[in-house]
């Protein structure tokens, strides 16, 4: 089952087509990387899927309903743009943003304790907003999105500004709604965050999809030709072998590059020459492959 | 159909703890508790300055000094016995009669006299003041406000010599002269609102006819004072980037109407209080203000759907500034809209029933306070009328409501650039 689907969607502003025919299914239950360069199309995809901006063409499906105006109480989404009222009590401001999604008072009286000690602002419940510190602001705001119990999450550049002690808070979180079952969708640019968190990405470059898969996959279909080996004793045999293209000596390790994919028979020449130490077959980070693809795009269209 | 009662009333929960939380934040905030204390207060300044001045109007002052030519040359006696009479029984506003001229030689000397400041007036009474068409001719230098207070006195002075002089030339003896002049005493009675008609004094009368200019003035500020607040409240939650935090949970339809609940339950409060202040105070003075239901009624009726034409038009300005500046200039043409009947109310108080006050009462902007106006000065305003404008009233509201949405849903994710009118227009056509 999906929990959000966008058939043929696309938007426009004025002259610039910021999502362009972008079809995309979220399973249920994983965590879900939106990828793209600055201006990619991101944000006004993400609002099209909240029903804050509505798409010029296309469908839209969240779980399971066509108007997440109906879900809201069901997803908890931070936008990039977000802040909180800064008069009002850290306590108040938890509670106001449950009862406008839905919370019942007597779940509100358990929850908004329960996530204030979550991310560690039981101390702080009668202080104002303003007086929060920003790494503390930012807890806030994580508490914030999550306190009505969300069965999707949709954050938007989740990561950006936050203290390293919050990035790991942060995907904790991520982690343990995903054990709960519940889905999970980010977007950002930085792709170590989302190579260590996603189960699926979808990569966009000017509102259209240029990668969607799992990331396991992902990997293996663009697996570089690259191997690194520690070898014993003469290593000099290596640039005559057949397959191999090139070879960069970097101390005892060897980055050899092959003329073709396979590795395993690579492997198994390998083991027959010489005495292996260690072996690994490089595996590109998800960095390679978005400057690899969005580099091709963008050279595609000049 | 279950499905979408459970939607509506998720939609008016919303809405309700929008507009709950507005009340409550803005009902505490110091400038609001500032306000609601400090206008009833400056009002009050202004009344107690005002008596203090028109007190001391009629309090004492330094004799003021004239001369008089009487070219009759018969009058001298009469016009001295007159103004010795006028000062003993005004011993506060004495008039100095400096030199009494009988012929018009000093005339250009005392000219000089009253342009330099020596002297307030000079007054010329005509040869045949007594027998034929002469005049009293006054001189003075400058028109300030004592001077025609001045003049007036005196003229009523001189008058007094003449007729004076009239009855002696004609028999008249001085004890029948008075009893002709005697005044009779005056008492005003209203009838058109109690059956028991019981007198009233002047003093009452006054601020009967204050209550439509009261109304107005409550209507005004609880329109006009309260828009502010709406805008304010929307361009901090802008600012400060909560906005799309309020659009995670709720849509922007519901983030608006529930705003603008909240800011009339504030306005409302206000006005309670300030009516219940002014008419315990009313009470507490010994005037006997009446205030009928119906007026509340209506007065509550146009009060909301005012409030809501204002501040729907604010909240999409509100939604595509980015600073209160900003704001404030787009806002001006609108504002005018709301001053006018301010500027213009003693019209509507006087010709409450005239064929361009009925058909200005039609124009939304200006409904409200102009049917306060006319509801509050007379009785007799048709139901019909009443409940005509009421209903253009409320269809231009839908019909506002449903422009400002769409701007507002557009506008309010918008940073940086104003957007321009073309711009705006577009937006109404795509959303």
């Amino acid at each position: 089952m999906n929990a959000v689907s966008l058939e043929k969607v696309s938007k426009s502003f004025g002259s610039v087509r910021a999502v362009d025919g972008l079809s995309v299914w979220v399973p249920a239950g994983c965590i879900y990387g939106f990828l793209g360069p600055n201006g990619a199309g991101k944000t006004t995809t993400i609002r099209m899927i909240m029903d804050i901006i509505r798409p010029d063409s296309g469908t839209i499906e969240v779980l399971g309903g066509y108007s997440a105006e109906r879900a809201k109480n069901r997803i908890g989404y931070m936008p990039e743009e977000r802040g909180l009222y800064r008069k009002m009590t850290v306590r108040k401001v938890l509670a106001y943003f449950g009862a406008i999604k839905g919370l019942k008072d007597d779940e509100l009286a358990r929850a908004v304790p329960q996530w204030l000690q979550r991310v560690d602002l039981a101390n702080w419940a009668d202080k104002k907003v303003e007086e929060l510190s920003r790494g503390m602001h930012q807890k806030l705001q994580f508490a914030v999105t999550v306190i009505n119990n969300p069965e999707l999450v949709i954050l938007d550049e989740p990561f950006s500004g936050l203290d390293p002690l919050n990035q790991d808070l942060l995907k904790e979180i991520i982690l343990q709604m995903r054990k709960e079952g519940k889905t999970i969708i980010f977007s950002t640019h930085v792709m170590h965050e989302a190579e260590k968190l996603c189960d699926c990405i979808l990569l966009i470059n000017k509102g259209k999809v240029i990668l969607d898969d799992r990331l396991r996959m992902i990997r293996s279909q663009h697996s570089s030709q690259v191997i690194r080996v520690e070898l014993q004793g003469d290593t000099s045999f290596v640039e005559t072998m057949p397959m191999v293209e090139s070879v960069k000596s970097d101390g005892g390790l060897l980055e050899i590059t092959l003329a073709n994919g396979d590795t395993q028979r690579f492997i198994r020449e390998l083991v027959q020459r010489a005495n292996v130490i260690s072996f690994e077959i490089k595996v590109p980070s998800l960095h390679e492959i978005f400057v690899k693809l969005v580099g091709a795009d963008d050279a595609e269209d000049s | 159909m279950k499905y979408l009662l459970s939607w509506s009333e998720q939609t008016m929960q919303k809405i309700l703890k929008i507009a709950h939380r507005e009340y409550i934040e803005t009902v505490k905030t110091k400038a609001f508790i500032i306000g609601l204390l400090m206008t009833p207060v400056i009002i009050g300044a202004i009344v107690i300055i005002n008596g203090y001045v028109s007190q001391s109007i009629s309090g004492p002052r330094p004799p003021r000094r004239i001369e008089v030519a009487d070219l009759s040359k018969e009058l001298s006696d009469e016009i001295e016995a007159s103004f010795d009479e006028y000062n003993e029984s005004h011993s506060e506003k004495q008039i100095l009669l400096q030199e009494l001229h009988a012929d018009e030689n000093a005339g250009e000397a005392a000219k000089e006299k009253v342009r330099n400041g020596r002297l307030d007036a000079y007054f010329v009474l005509d040869k045949d003041s007594i027998e034929g068409a002469g005049r009293i001719i006054s001189y003075t230098s400058g028109s300030k406000m004592s001077d025609l207070d001045l003049v007036s006195t005196v003229e009523n002075v001189l008058n007094r010599a003449v007729v004076n002089r009239r009855c002696r030339l004609s028999d008249v003896s001085r004890e029948l002269l008075d009893k002709l002049r005697r005044r009779v005493p005056v008492e005003r009675v209203d009838i058109s609102l109690a059956s028991d008609e019981k007198q009233r004094r002047q003093g009452e009368q006054i601020i009967k006819a204050m209550v439509p200019f009261f109304f107005m003035f409550l209507m005004f500020m609880g329109i006009f004072a309260n828009g502010q607040q709406m805008l304010t409240s929307i361009i901090e939650e802008k600012s400060s980037r909560i906005i799309e935090v309020l659009l995670s949970a709720v849509s922007p339809f519901q983030l608006m109407t529930g705003k603008i609940l909240g800011v009339a339950a504030v306005g409302l409060t206000v006005m309670s209080l300030w009516g219940a202040a002014a008419y315990a105070t009313a009470n507490w003075q010994g005037l006997d203000v009446r205030v009928p239901v119906k007026l509340l009624l209506c007065f509550a009726v146009y009060y909301v759907l005012g409030f809501l034409l204002f501040s729907s038009i604010l909240a999409a300005i509100g939604s595509v500034c980015n600073t209160i500046k900003e704001a404030q200039s787009m806002m001006m043409p609108i504002s005018f809209l709301f001053i006018l009947p301010i500027m213009a109310w003693p019209l509507f108080v006087e010709q409450p029933d005239s064929a361009l006050v009925t058909a200005a009462s039609f124009f939304p902007f200006l409904t409200p306070m102009i049917m306060i106006l006319r509801i509050s000065s007379s009785s007799d305003v048709p139901l019909f009328e009443i409940l005509a404008t009421m209903a253009v009233l409320a269809l231009s509201v839908l019909a506002v409501m449903w422009v400002t949405a769409r701007v507002f849903r557009t506008g309010i994710l918008m940073y940086g650039k104003k957007p321009g009118l073309r711009e705006i227009i577009r937006w109404l056509r795509y959303t």
